[in-house]
């Protein structure tokens, strides 16, 4: 063979240099395989980490959706112009090339001048003051990127007519950092503006329009608390990766419904890989894994009566602060949750000037209004008179009769300390007078006789009074129920069993807890666990929607069917016999039972009356319930003349929807347009 | 004048073995000249009679031209004119030092205008060199004992060197050392007088990088920016050691940049050859050349190898390796089949200048040798490279078809 042939020639010589040139070569080869396949896996990750880029793209988030499908949350389509620099860099290079020639023609002027003034040529040391240094020359270019982009920007902004700032320092940021992904230009254009656009900008080198999903809740403040809102969050979800070197924008629930199915609603995260050249420009992108979008959640919220429950609270008085809560007296589906003061969710997806971005939270944080509280879950409430329903229930099964009558003074004298006093009056009250005059001796006197305390506490603990319902996080407050050791301890007096009978003192709860009591009442002493989430949906048809059973019972009331008729029936004269204290919430074609409240506050020891709760705890039709409305509202005038009415509006509202359902032509838009 | 071809008729008057290789190296060479610039933006547009391939296309016409003139010259009649040759080419390698007759290039002076075209005397003057040495060697054996002409030998030698390294052209330059010394061993130099050579010589260069790479800052020897870098970054010499004692953080920051940016061609010709793998990416699917991390000034000639690595992997690399060595070793046979101590000599060293360039470039690539701006002999663009190398190739066969008839 040739190569041995040379290798064992006799010329010595001719030996030694095929020897040395054969050594040659294996020395290359090895090094080659060493290289090339030895190490070939180590130099392709360097490959990649030069010239692969990862990016993060956020899923679509899933849709909240009320009972019949209608959205709460969805997502709309925000234009977004971006500038992509790889497509400038010509441009870049042809202006920082004109300007580095004006620079040197500058500081060669500004030589010849100064050799001028001294007469000599100057040294080489004092030449180089004039010299075009490394630092001049980042300078220019820094200086012509921006130039260059930023004319492009501003030229783009007169056509859309809209001023678009591009400051140097954010535009050096992202060429320096981020330079294989577009620039953000200008977010969220309106429908003119994409049509300016695309007419006369859509050839502008380097400038493209995209196209991304924004949260959006298309009914604005409805169900605000109930919906919660997002944030900006960029962070991988569990068992994503999470090295990206760019993330887009991408949200995270905060509050409510957001916060609490974030996962399901959020999605799984795609990624794409971009390959950028020497310069870090961008030269094309392979979406190695698509977004998922995130899945659908369907509420038990029937959007018709939340508007209506809204607006009817809005009304009730200027600034209104207070709650609306319907439930659907036979499994406990909530039908409408209001809160107010409330807010737009809107704002926290979107970006805004910062004046208006600080008014809004000034507002938002406001001590006084708080619109951020979920007033129907969040806050503490003393029941006042509408307590009367379980104290009037514990006597009723201790062996009341409810037509015995009873002589109230109109007021009940404490031993030893202030009377406590009475709307109701002096007279004589049976227990359905009583209860809808509200009169407080009678249920003081009722509850004060041997053995009622321990059967009131146990009631109110079948209706799991002082523990959360669970139904969202973060946004409920157990509130307050003594337990039997408290009302046994040596510090518990009469007093505090009169305050107690009558709404007031060591308890407090919420508009939910109320509804689940008034269901309660309403439906034969079923006790529900409530229920907000119908099902969730997930993207495409192909796993199964996780569904949340409805009617799930919690405890049973545990008392008999005659005395739940006889409160029933009280309930039913106190908003259908003229002087009942709920008339206000009448309507025509249902039968309404209510219940009346007016709680004072002390607050530093002192009676507040803006402080004083209102309530209105009703269910209706009675011959067949269904719905249970309890509306509250903070330093109402009372319970009759703040809340009746707001409950009168509601279950007109609820009337109207059961005849469009029946119609089978449902119109959503009309009860919107209540207001 | 003998016609050879009468005396072996059934011999091949050239070697078509080593022709053979010659040509698949050219196609190769067109293939990713036409790879390594057609992926550049800048260079894509060009008209076709413009572009690198089809150039390269016209100098390979023209080096096969030069060649088959080479060849049918007898070495004998050649070796004549080999020193009018050397001091014509001495003469190039002053007059392109001199300011306007040597163009800048890259910091060096190596070319030469000539009226619109530019050309390299180094490449020519190697070759003047071997005509030259392997003349003056081809004296009887009995004259190459006596130190005078040994120490000729070497100046004519150094006279050259000198004059490339002046250019400077540390690659060019230190090519024609083992050539010469590869020449003076064949033509039969007293070992002892080599060996005496070679320790000066391995001192020097010894102490020559002790200075640059170790010794403290005054008393380190002058050399180009450039070239001192390059010695760091073969080295791996951190370069924040040289910005002396007194150096600010800024200062050692910028020369941690400048190690960065120095060392950027070295590592990126790496992880080219790497990433190409076993079997490569395919001719033009080369991520390293298309996205120009290869440098965009050296990727079509001096990092040629670079863009052939990762474009056809490791079985390109072997291919190369095979097709020079098969060119090589024809050549080792050729030198021993001379009719002559001048063919032999003439033989070795074009043989030794082609193995040095073969082994520095592609060394280079796989950072086994510093970058220092050698092209890789038939593959890479350029004229005077090109040229030089079908004129060599074309001397080898010279010396092939006017052989002892056996």
């Amino acid at each position: 063979m040739l190569i041995f042939d040379q290798l064992k020639k006799d010329d010595p010589q001719l030996r030694f240099l095929a020897v040395m040139v054969f050594g040659g070569m294996v020395v290359l080869l090895a090094g080659l395989w060493w290289v090339q396949v030895v190490s070939a896996g180590y130099y392709q990750d360097k490959l990649e980490t030069q010239s692969l880029r990862s990016v993060r793209i956020p899923a679509v988030r899933g849709k909240i959706l009320d009972r019949d499908g209608r959205p709460l949350a969805e997502n709309r389509p925000s234009y977004n112009i971006n500038l992509y620099l790889e497509d400038l860099s010509a441009k870049f290079q042809a202006a920082y090339a004109t300007a580095l020639t004006q620079t040197r023609k500058g500081l060669a002027f500004q030589m010849a001048a100064q050799e001028k003034r001294l007469n000599r040529e100057l040294t080489k040391q004092e030449k180089k003051q004039f010299a075009v240094t490394l630092k001049i020359k980042n300078d220019l270019q820094e200086q012509t990127h921006y130039e260059v982009s930023s004319n492009i920007v501003a030229d783009v902004g007169a056509r859309l007519e809209q001023n678009i700032p591009l400051a140097q320092k954010d535009f050096q940021r992202h060429y320096d950092k981020a330079r294989a992904i577009p620039l953000p230009v200008l977010a969220n254009l309106n429908s003119t503006q994409v049509a300016r656009f695309e007419e006369q900008s859509i050839h502008t080198p380097g400038m493209d329009m995209d196209i991304q999903s924004l949260r959006y809740y298309p009914n604005n403040t409805t169900a605000a608390h109930l919906l919660g809102y997002l944030a900006r969050n960029n962070d991988s979800s569990e068992g994503e990766p999470a090295e990206y070197n760019y993330r887009m924008d991408d949200y995270t629930g905060l509050t409510g419904i957001e916060k609490l199915l974030d996962k399901e609603l959020r999605g799984t995260a795609g990624a794409k890989s971009v390959l950028v050249n020497n310069l870090g420009y961008r030269q094309r992108e392979t979406v190695w894994s698509p977004a998922e979008p995130g899945q659908n959640v369907v509420l038990t919220i029937d959007l018709d009566i939340q508007k209506a429950s809204e607006v009817a609270l809005q009304e009730a008085q200027a600034n209104a602060r207070g709650a609306v809560v319907v439930m659907d007296a036979r499994n406990g589906d909530v039908l409408a949750m209001a809160s107010n003061p409330t807010y737009d969710p809107n704002f926290f997806a979107e970006r805004h000037d910062p004046a208006t971005s600080a008014k809004m939270w000034e507002y938002l944080n406001d001590k006084n209004l708080r619109p951020q509280w979920n007033r129907a879950m969040q806050e503490n409430y003393a029941p006042g008179s509408i307590f009367k329903i379980v104290v009037g229930l514990a006597a009723l099964e201790q062996g009341l009769n409810p037509e015995e009558t009873f002589h109230s003074l109109g007021y009940f004298p404490m031993p030893g300390r202030k009377p406590i006093g009475d709307t109701a009056g002096a007279g004589d009250f049976n227990f359905s007078r009583a209860l809808a005059k509200s009169s407080n001796p009678y249920f003081i006197t009722q509850a004060l006789k041997p053995g009622m305390l321990p059967k009131i506490i146990s009631v109110g603990q079948r209706l799991h009074l002082g523990e959360r319902t669970g139904l969202l996080p973060r946004q409920e407050t157990p509130g307050h129920f003594p337990s039997l050791n408290d009302v046994a301890a040596s510090s518990w007096r009469d007093g505090d069993t009169a305050n107690f009978s009558i709404g007031q003192g060591p308890i407090v709860v919420t508009p939910l807890q109320m509804a689940v009591m008034i269901a309660a009442v309403a439906n034969g002493g079923k006790v529900f666990q409530p229920r907000l989430l119908t099902r969730i949906e997930p993207y495409g048809a192909t796993e199964a929607a996780q569904s949340f059973p409805e009617g799930q019972l919690r405890d049973t009331l545990g008392v008999s069917a005659r005395s739940l008729r006889i409160v029933r029936e009280a309930m039913l004269a106190d908003v259908e016999s003229p002087e009942g204290t709920g008339h206000a919430a009448a309507i025509p074609g249902w039968r309404i039972a209510g219940k009346t409240g007016t709680a004072e506050v002390e607050r530093n020891g002192k009676k507040d009356r803006s402080a004083k709760n209102t309530w209105f705890v009703s269910f209706a039709p009675v011959e067949n319930p269904r719905y249970v409305v309890v509306a509250t509202v903070e330093g109402g005038a009372s319970g009759g003349l703040t809340c009746a009415p707001i409950a009168h509006k509601v279950y007109l509202a609820i009337q109207q929807r059961e005849q469009q359902r029946d119609k089978k032509a449902p119109k959503p838009e009309t009860l919107a347009q209540m207001r | 004048m003998i016609f050879p071809g009468i005396n072996n008729q059934r011999q091949p008057r050239i070697d078509l073995v080593q022709l053979g290789a010659v040509l698949v190296l050219m196609l190769i060479s067109i293939a990713f000249v036409y790879s390594a610039t057609m992926s550049n933006d800048s260079t894509s547009g060009l008209a076709w009679y413009r572009q690198s391939y089809f150039r390269q296309m016209v100098w390979f016409t023209l080096g096969l031209g030069a060649a088959g003139v080479v060849c049918v010259i007898d070495y004998h009649a050649l070796s004549r004119w080999a020193f009018v040759g050397y001091w014509v080419a001495i003469l190039f390698l002053v007059a392109v030092l001199i300011p306007h007759v040597g163009s800048m290039r890259y910091g060096a002076r190596r070319w030469v205008d000539l009226g619109g075209f530019q050309f390299q005397p180094s490449e020519f003057a190697k070759l003047a060199f071997i005509m030259a040495q392997a003349h003056f060697l081809s004296r009887p054996v009995d004259e190459l004992r006596q130190r005078r002409i040994f120490w000729k030998a070497i100046g004519l030698m150094l006279l050259p060197f000198l004059l490339i390294m002046k250019e400077p052209d540390l690659g060019s330059g230190l090519v024609l050392l083992p050539t010469g010394l590869a020449m003076l061993l064949a033509a039969g130099t007293p070992k002892r007088y080599l060996l005496q050579l070679i320790s000066i010589v391995g001192i020097l260069a010894g102490l020559f990088l002790a200075d640059v790479l170790y010794a403290p800052p005054k008393y380190r020897l002058k050399m180009q920016e450039y070239q001192k870098s390059r010695l760091l970054v073969y080295f791996n010499r951190n370069y924040a050691d040289y910005a002396g004692p007194d150096a600010s953080e800024a200062e050692r920051k910028k020369m941690r940049e400048q190690q960065f940016n120095d060392s950027l061609n070295v590592r990126q010709a790496l992880i080219a050859a790497g990433s190409g793998g076993l079997t490569g990416k395919g001719w033009r699917n080369g991520q390293q050349n298309a996205l120009g991390f290869l440098p965009q000034a050296g990727k079509h000639n001096d990092f040629i190898f670079s863009v052939i690595a990762e474009e056809k992997g490791f079985f390109g690399s072997v291919i190369v390796i095979t097709l020079y060595s098969v060119i090589l070793f024809t050549g080792i046979r050729i030198a021993g089949q001379a009719r002559d101590r001048l063919g032999k000599l003439l033989a070795v060293g074009v043989v030794t200048l082609l193995f040095s360039h073969v082994f520095i470039n592609i060394g280079m690539n796989i950072r086994i040798m510093p970058v220092t701006g050698v092209p890789l002999p038939l593959l890479s663009y350029g004229g005077s490279s090109v040229l030089g190398s079908l004129i060599a190739i074309g001397m080898l066969q010279n010396v092939h078809i006017y052989r002892k008839a056996y």
